[in-house]
């Protein structure tokens, strides 16, 4: 699933207009990567809650804004599994 | 405590996004040539059907004045308003940080429908697809104040800035504040002006079930006649005006030429009714002579008033009373550009003070488009059918608006004694 959510997020940054040419599950959100604002962590949050019926709370922002995609879409796959698609 | 000197303000830089094109002096040409602006809405345009006529501005790919990501998520207001403040700026020759002090530079952007048309976009897509199909950018690209704070974002200005929301007077009411910020000693640039994107179903909906649009007229050209016998309401329209005001001896040791000098400003509120203006003018013509009399002039001083006159009946005629009783049987040439641009709302009076400015600077005053047949109830000394060429020395721009809110700009000719 991991590597599912990692071509949905790339994808997903792309229609947001971040240059995501080269990037892979090692490359961060932060300024040394995509370079994501907190409005952009928060609208990537929303797609990934309403693609995979995950939920982010507000105390996750800041720790997925310093995560990789990689870091990030094992992050989506345990909360999917422990959900057990029980929220959409 | 000291005593500062007045500090003069003079125009350094226009930056225009009209109906007319992108750029000042196609769009000085054109309101003297009386091309008009004024089109039928594309079929495939959210206002067709609902407007027979509107001034549309050119587009701008918002990636041109934001860096992508933002890019996305902007209302139109915002884009059009970046997009003046680049030109105005550039015509200027100021960079901030190299021509400018950051600290003494300002941001007055005004609109007054904010980003309506993102907001109308969010609540559809909410109603049809629930609470997670909403932009956490919404209130970042919608908010009123968002043109004046990503100028300041993008150019580094880091002194004053605000947002001010007076209807259609809100373009003028900025420069009046860019007045005030540099005679004060507060500022030596400011970016100022208004942007206003209402072509929009439900902004447009409302403005004609308010009958205060022109219609029934089979040339949309045909739609805007300020002051004319059959004129029947304004023709609605979208862009942005900025103007860099400067102090002017900041501009002399640049060796920048001005278009025009900022002499003074007026503003004067009716307390009557939340649209009609009151009907003798007196709300306008207390913000004429409060901005003669900040300037130092006599009405005699003026030579040219460029009109609010939208091309309303009630509008038009208390306006033409204004002045009549401002300046007593001999007004001066009186014109106004909406004919060609339409009334682009919180944009239309900075618009409309840099056409007063490139009136002053070249010795040409635009005419009225489509007076055909002056109303004798807006008995005045019209410009009509052609540009006239006079050296006025001093103009006046009006700008009256919804809520009552009179401003009147007197600008003068930037080769003129400085008027303080």
């Amino acid at each position: 699933m991991s590597a599912d959510v990692v071509a949905f997020t790339i994808e997903s940054l792309r229609q947001m207009n971040f240059d995501v040419d080269g990037a892979d599950g090692g490359t961060v959100f932060g300024p040394a990567g995509v370079d994501l604002d907190s409005l952009a962590v928060a609208e990537l949050a929303l797609r990934v809650e309403d693609a995979y019926g995950v939920k982010f709370g507000e105390e996750d922002m800041e720790r997925l804004a310093i995560m990789t995609l990689g870091e990030f879409a094992a992050d989506v796959a345990s909360r999917s599994t422990s959900l057990d698609g029980a929220v959409k | 405590m000291t005593e500062r000197a007045r500090q003069r303000a003079v125009i350094t830089g226009i930056g225009l996004l009209t109906p007319l094109g992108a750029d000042a002096a196609g769009f000085f040409d054109a309101v003297c040539a009386g091309r008009s602006g004024l089109r039928r809405p594309a079929d495939s345009h959210p206002v067709a059907g609902i407007l027979d006529a509107a001034g549309f501005a050119p587009d701008v790919d918002p990636a041109t004045v934001l860096p992508p990501a933002e890019a996305r998520r902007v209302d139109r207001f915002v884009v059009l308003a970046m997009a003046a403040a680049d030109a105005a700026l550039a015509d200027a020759g100021v960079t901030v940080g190299q021509d400018a002090d950051p600290a003494r530079t300002a941001v007055v952007l005004a609109n007054a429908f904010g980003g309506l048309g993102m907001f109308e976009a969010e609540a559809l897509a909410r109603e049809s697809s629930g609470h997670t199909a909403v932009s956490p950018y919404l209130l970042a690209g919608m908010l009123p104040n968002m043109a004046t704070a990503r100028i300041a974002i993008k150019h580094g200005v880091r002194g004053y800035s605000s947002t001010i929301s007076t209807a259609c007077a809100s373009g003028a009411y900025a420069v009046a504040e860019a007045l005030r910020l540099v005679r004060d000693g507060l500022a030596d640039v400011v970016v100022c002006g208004g942007a206003e994107a209402p072509l929009l179903p439900t902004a447009a909906t409302t403005f004609r079930n308010s009958r205060a649009l022109a219609g029934g007229w089979a040339d949309p050209a045909e739609a805007s006649r300020p002051f004319d016998r059959r004129r029947n309401g304004f023709v609605l329209g979208e862009g942005a005006g900025a103007l860099v005001v400067e102090r002017a001896e900041h501009a002399a040791a640049r060796g920048r030429p001005a278009y025009a000098q900022v002499a003074g400003w007026g503003v004067a509120t009716d307390a009557y009714h939340p649209t009609a203006p009151r009907a003798d003018g007196s709300g306008a013509a207390t913000a004429m002579r409060l901005a003669l009399a900040d300037a130092g002039l006599a009405p005699a001083d003026v030579g040219y008033v460029n009109a609010h006159g939208t091309g309303t009946k009630r509008g038009d005629a208390a306006e033409a009373l204004a002045i009549r009783s401002v300046f007593g049987a001999h007004t001066p040439a009186v014109s106004s550009v909406k004919g060609v641009t339409g009334h682009l709302l919180a944009a239309a009076g900075a618009v409309e003070a840099a056409a007063t400015a490139l009136a002053l600077r070249h010795g040409v005053l635009p005419p009225t488009h489509n007076l055909d047949d002056p109303d004798p109830d807006c008995d005045l000394d019209h410009v009509r059918k052609a540009p006239r060429e006079a050296a006025a020395g001093v103009a006046l721009s009006n700008s009256f608006a919804f809520g009552g809110h009179n401003v009147s700009l007197a600008l003068a000719h930037p080769g003129g004694p400085l008027w303080t």
